[in-house]
């Protein structure tokens, strides 16, 4: 089944026989009238909760709302035999996009025809200061671990942990880590320590496998911190770390070292 | 703001009430937001994107709830339709956030605004993007259009533009004239009937003692601006609502980059409050004629604002975790100190 189907299913269990109706007007007409449609949406479709436990590309429906549900359908409807049409009609679509139609769009990238395409707006929305908009490309999407390179991965985790907000909701952050991540982190860490803040303690998970001598020095400063969080996450970088001393180091605090035992990141993640 | 003698003669902004009223308005002016604690206000009119966070701080101190921005002219002339996409873009995008930061519910009007209906080339050109915005979530009315220097090039797109309402069932936010405002008004209101359009569906703004009979009469919507100098003050605005009652009689600010005052709302209801005028009265004038009559677009969700909304925590604002605690931060204004 190709995504429009799919996506079609899953509405039907959810919308009423009135909300169907009008999607099914609306679906096969032209591509003006599914524009017309996709901005209209919210004044036909409710706002309930979609109950699904189906994914399609790596979406996950959980969190998402009838309307957005029904707004990605159109986008699917929208026909790319005229691939010129096509982009300008979705450019517009972004150009003039009220926030709940931007997060609309940018949850539905790995559901569009050709994802690779759109690339630039999935980056536009990581450089956004619209709090929502910036969650839907940074939570629960899988488009960036699909198709961000590595200096856009790397932009998307730090303006989450600049921001405070939770990286372990972004898909694929453990498979994504890298050198360049884990040496920005640490500078960052820097630059906050310098202004008596701190940086939260999860984002250290991203160290792990990329420990040398200057960041090392940041984990011994962590088991020094008076956050017993910032001490968890230093104990746990040690016990996942291969690097040469980081086992040692764990073993010098011994309190820490049976507290997190049986602990992983995940009691960091808030 | 210097003002000329003649100027101040005409449009006395000093009290001229009874001695007693002198008196009682002098011992009040430090606390007047102490007569209307607890009260909530709607502003359906005020140009936010002028604004500064100061005033969005002090519009949810004195209990701004919810807010209406008209699309308008931004002082600097246009040139070319993208000015006007992303303004109209910035109004359900980046301004509706900006204010959700402060928990309060941001709609707008979209509108080509009558002085910029002159340029006939560009209005041509607005007028093929307005539908694309008009169909959008919180998008309450066709606003603010009408007459500035009552041309045919303003009647024209005015003309247009009731038609995409009635099109579209949203209300319609009128703008009136600074000069030869009867006429205007008068002109405005013809015009809306001309076209088959029910006048509880228009709101009639910027009115003033020489209006205001003549909007009523017709069943439509009389909206004030209390605005310094050039429009209403709030004193002629209280004997108003003692004249005509509280009946589809709106109050709003238009805030804008001119010397105005965001909070014209909540300061007027404080001034009927004292001059005794009721609660109920009050509430109709600041809050909910406003709300009856733009929530005819089906755009508006009272409990939006009407129950203590938590603000949304995952809203950070440029690095800034700007809302910790569900509470906005405060600057304190006289520390030395920034951190």
């Amino acid at each position: 089944m190709n995504a429009k189907d799919s996506l079609f299913e899953i509405i039907k269990a959810n919308a009423s026989q009135k909300e169907l109706n009008w999607i099914e007007t609306k679906a096969t007409g032209s591509l003006q009238s599914l524009q017309t449609a996709f901005v209209a949406t919210p004044r036909f479709i409710s706002k309930t909760p979609i109950n699904t436990s189906e994914t399609l590309n790596g979406v996950d429906f959980k969190t998402w709302t009838l309307d957005k549900l029904v707004r990605a359908y159109f986008l699917t409807n929208l026909s790319n035999s005229d691939k010129e049409v096509y982009t300008k009609t979705l450019n517009t679509l972004f150009e003039t996009a009220e926030n709940n139609e931007a997060v609309a769009l940018i949850s539905s990238l790995a559901l569009l025809q050709n994802p690779e395409a759109w690339l630039l707006r999935a980056t536009d929305a990581v450089r956004t200061n619209i709090g929502v908009v910036f969650d839907a490309i940074a939570f629960e999407n899988p488009y960036p671990q699909e198709y961000f390179s590595e200096l856009a991965w790397n932009q998307l985790v730090l303006k989450c942990i600049f921001n405070d907000k939770s990286i372990h909701r972004i898909l694929g952050l453990d498979e994504r880590a890298n050198k360049e991540l884990a040496t920005s982190i640490s500078n960052l860490a820097h630059e906050r320590w310098a202004a008596s803040r701190s940086i939260p303690p999860q984002a250290w998970r991203l160290v792990v496998n990329y420990l040398d001598e200057p960041i090392f020095e940041d984990i011994k400063k962590l088991f020094d911190s008076e956050s017993p969080n910032d001490q968890i996450a230093a104990a746990l970088v040690c016990k996942f770390s291969e690097f040469g001393t980081a086992k040692s180091e764990l073993e010098k605090h011994p309190d820490l070292e049976e507290k997190t035992k049986d602990l992983t990141w995940s009691s960091l993640e808030f | 703001m210097c003002q000329k003698e003649s100027e101040i003669r005409q449009n006395p902004s000093h009290f001229e009430g009874t001695a007693e009223e002198l008196e009682m308005s002098k011992t009040i002016q430090s606390n007047y937001m102490d007569y209307v604690k607890g009260m909530k206000f709607f502003d359906p009119h005020i140009h936010m994107t002028s604004r500064t966070t100061d005033d969005y701080t002090a519009l949810v101190d004195a209990g701004v709830v919810a807010i209406i921005e008209p699309a308008f002219w931004l002082g600097q002339p246009r040139t070319g339709l993208a000015s006007f996409k992303d303004y109209y873009s910035s109004l359900v995008g980046w301004e509706r956030f900006r204010s959700s930061q402060f928990g309060i519910k941001h709609y707008c009007t979209i509108g080509l605004n009558s002085r910029e209906a002159n340029n006939e080339a560009l209005a041509e050109e607005v007028m093929e993007i307005l539908p694309l915005f008009l169909y959008k979530e919180g998008v309450v009315g066709v606003g603010e259009i009408g007459f500035d220097d009552q041309t045919a090039a303003e009647e024209k797109y005015y003309r247009q533009q009731l038609e995409m309402s009635k099109e579209a069932g949203l209300p319609v936010q009128v703008h009136t004239p600074h000069r030869d405002k009867k006429k205007g008004t008068e002109l405005s209101m013809s015009i809306a009937l001309e076209h088959g359009i029910e006048p509880g569906m228009v709101i009639i703004d910027h009115n003033n003692e020489e209006t205001v009979e003549s909007v009523l009469d017709k069943g439509f919507w009389a909206a004030f601006t209390i605005y310094p100098f050039t429009k209403m003050g709030n004193e002629r605005m209280v004997d108003l609502v003692k004249k005509y009652g509280p009946e589809k009689i709106m109050i709003n600010s238009a805030a804008d980059w001119g010397i105005s005052d965001p909070l014209a709302v909540p300061k007027t209801a404080a001034l009927m409050k004292i001059r005794g005028i009721s609660d109920e009265a009050i509430k109709l004038v600041c809050y909910q004629n406003a709300i009856d009559a733009f929530a005819q677009s089906g755009q508006i969700n009272v409990s939006d604002f009407e129950t203590h909304q938590e603000i949304d925590q995952s809203l950070k604002y440029n690095g800034n975790t700007v809302l910790r605690g569900g509470q906005i931060p405060r600057v304190d204004k006289n520390s030395i100190f920034i951190s």
